[in-house]
């Protein structure tokens, strides 16, 4: 049996459609699952499930064993970051940090000292003295990351953490979080909108879509090998090419006239779809691969990548070549022609 | 930088207004006085202080602003912070309810009181349940927006939550999270309800019950000079009680602000 256990739940606000359906999941102790999705998806009532905060209408949640589904929150052993940081304004960092062993009245040198190893865990030990208005959005979510886990949670569960930070800040807290959740070994669930986050921090990634579990894996897993039409489109760029079948033991297919073949069974039917990611296809014609001619419409700079726009037949292709100091960028409205290898491309029925 | 100056209108109405609050102010102050003929002396004043009456209504209204208050801001503050954290819909029913004293006349209040409380079954006119009720409802409306504007100002659904995932009960979360984020909205509510049942006359004349009030107004139908000196030592308590709730609310919002900063 697995540390924590969300079985078939599902939540109904009283709406025609409900918000979480049939959410069974599995996570071992010391993972880092992800719900990522996009909003109203139902991924943070799944959470507040787990936190205590909304009632599953039907199925269970059992923490080590012990069924905890009708269990008000704060006889649960979560810790919960939220947002929107909810430091309590009228207490120091150190108030903040040792408040819940505090409600259960441990002793004050306990807390103290509890608290001190927080504040270094979260490489603060000197603002312990500090209102939370005194400091950064990005120093007041470590704080509540640190008071989440002074009272030793079986569970730690961040809702969209990092979601009113700075970019910059982000990225550094993300991979803080990781860091501390290691050196813990503490099993949490992390709810984010944010593709590269879940993609980045993850053990295992949830994608989620009106309620529903999309598909449940590695992060390599999701972004190489989708197995829903949903999960390819939200996660990562991807171009789709609706393309009619010539040969189906060859793996031949017709895009508006241009032939281009792809290796892997094909599903039934006369039409597929071809998906292709940006970063799978290069500039130029290459030998032995599938080339496909287009007019160049777009090009963005972005730094490490160059993003193009491509328009082949009815869909604008994206592609993405990295930057080199010698790369010559082709003239917008000019013809281009990008070669992909057969296995870059992977086949969905066109239903 | 030229600083913009206010056109000459705008302080013509300015002073007008001032003169318009202070003129009756300052020809009391004058006429109170004058007790000693001739001459200039806070002799009124003094007669004022000695009379033991005084000391006993003042110390009655006292209680009763105590009593009020201490009543007032626990059921305000548990309402509407139960109204905003899960029954926002009936927001507007009780917004309404906590004007009652501004649509209903005090004296049709104390009427209904003493209709429904005078007599057998529910005799309580001979105890001041009655007239501290009557208080509570007067504070409601003061009490309750200062509140709510305080629970505004905050996030008490996130408050709320992070204190239950740490092992709060609704007990301490009202005592250790809520009341001191409202400490400055509270007090405001506090001395808004103070002012009020000092100066009160209507529900302590009629209930019968000695306050401040109707003692004023005892005295100004025997004496001249007395009661001038005491409408301004009320005026004073008035004042005094607005410019705490200055004092305190400033401090909250520069915290607010900062915080809003910080974001």
């Amino acid at each position: 049996m697995a540390f924590l256990e969300i079985q078939h739940a599902s939540k109904n606000f009283g709406g025609e459609t409900a918000a979480v359906k049939d959410f069974d999941l599995a996570i071992e102790r010391g993972e880092l699952v992800s719900f990522l999705g996009p909003s109203g998806c139902g991924k943070t009532t799944t959470l507040r499930m787990v936190a205590g905060f909304e009632q599953p209408t039907t199925g269970n949640i059992v923490l080590d064993g012990v069924d905890i589904t009708n269990m008000p929150p704060s006889k649960r052993n979560v810790g919960m970051v939220f947002q929107a940081y909810a430091l309590f304004p009228n207490m120091t960092v150190g108030d903040n940090v040792g408040f819940g062993l505090k409600v259960v009245k441990r002793p004050k040198e306990e807390i103290q000292a509890r608290v001190h190893e927080m504040l270094s865990l979260i490489k603060m030990p000197e603002l312990g003295t500090r209102y939370p208005y005194q400091l950064s959005g990005g120093q007041q979510q470590r704080v509540a990351l640190a008071r989440a886990l002074a009272i030793k949670p079986q569970v730690l569960l961040l809702d969209e953490p990092l979601s009113a930070l700075d970019a910059k800040i982000r990225v550094e807290l993300r991979y803080e979080i990781r860091r501390i959740q290691q050196e813990l070994g503490i099993t949490t669930i992390y709810v984010t909108h944010d593709q590269e986050e879940a993609l980045a921090l993850s053990d295992r990634v949830v994608v989620m879509s009106a309620g529903r579990m999309e598909q449940v894996g590695k992060p390599w897993e999701i972004y190489n090998y989708p197995t829903t039409e949903f999960v390819a489109g939200f996660v990562g760029t991807l171009n789709q090419l609706r393309s009619r079948v010539v040969n189906a033991t060859t793996g031949e297919l017709d895009y508006h006239g241009q032939r281009f073949t792809v290796s892997g069974e094909l599903p039934a039917g006369e039409t597929v779809i071809a998906m292709l990611r940006p970063e799978q296809l290069s500039m130029g014609a290459h030998e032995g691969e599938n080339q496909l001619t287009g007019e160049l419409i777009s090009l963005a700079f972005l730094g490490a990548i160059v993003r193009m726009g491509i328009r082949l037949g009815e869909t604008i292709v994206t592609l993405d070549a990295l930057n080199e100091r010698r790369l010559a960028l082709p003239k917008i409205g000019e013809p281009l022609t990008i070669s992909f290898p057969p296995h870059a491309a992977w086949v969905m029925s066109a239903s | 930088m030229k600083k913009k100056r206010a056109p000459i209108w705008v302080w013509l109405i300015f002073i007008l207004g001032m003169a318009y609050f202070f003129i009756p102010l300052l020809s009391t102050f004058e006429f109170s006085l004058r007790m000693v003929k001739g001459t200039y002396s806070f002799e009124a004043y003094r007669v004022a202080f000695s009379d033991p009456a005084f000391y006993k209504n003042f110390g009655y209204s006292l209680l009763w602003a105590m009593l009020t208050i201490i009543i007032s801001s626990v059921m305000v503050v548990w309402t509407a912070y139960w109204v905003q954290l899960r029954m926002r819909r009936i927001r507007p029913v009780v917004e309404f309810v906590t004007l009652m004293p501004f649509v209903v006349p005090a004296v049709v209040l104390t009427f209904g009181l003493v209709r429904m409380y005078g007599r057998p079954p529910l005799l309580l006119t001979p105890t001041p349940i009655p007239l501290i009720a009557g208080y509570v409802v007067l504070s409601f409306p003061y009490m309750y927006r200062a509140v709510d504007a305080g629970l505004r100002g905050i996030d008490i659904h996130t408050l709320t939550e992070a204190a239950q995932s740490l092992g709060a009960s609704w007990g301490t979360i009202l005592f250790r999270v809520i009341f001191p984020n409202l400490r400055g909205a509270i007090l405001s509510g506090v001395f808004l309800t103070f002012a009020i049942v000092m100066g009160e006359f209507t529900f302590a004349s009629l209930l019968y019950w000695p306050a401040f009030g109707p003692y004023i107004e005892e005295i100004g139908s025997m004496r001249a000079y007395t009661p001038q000196a005491l409408s301004l030592v009320s005026f004073m308590l008035t004042f005094l009680s607005i410019s705490a709730i200055q004092w305190f609310g400033r401090g909250s919002r520069e915290q607010q602000a900062q915080v809003a900063g910080a974001h």
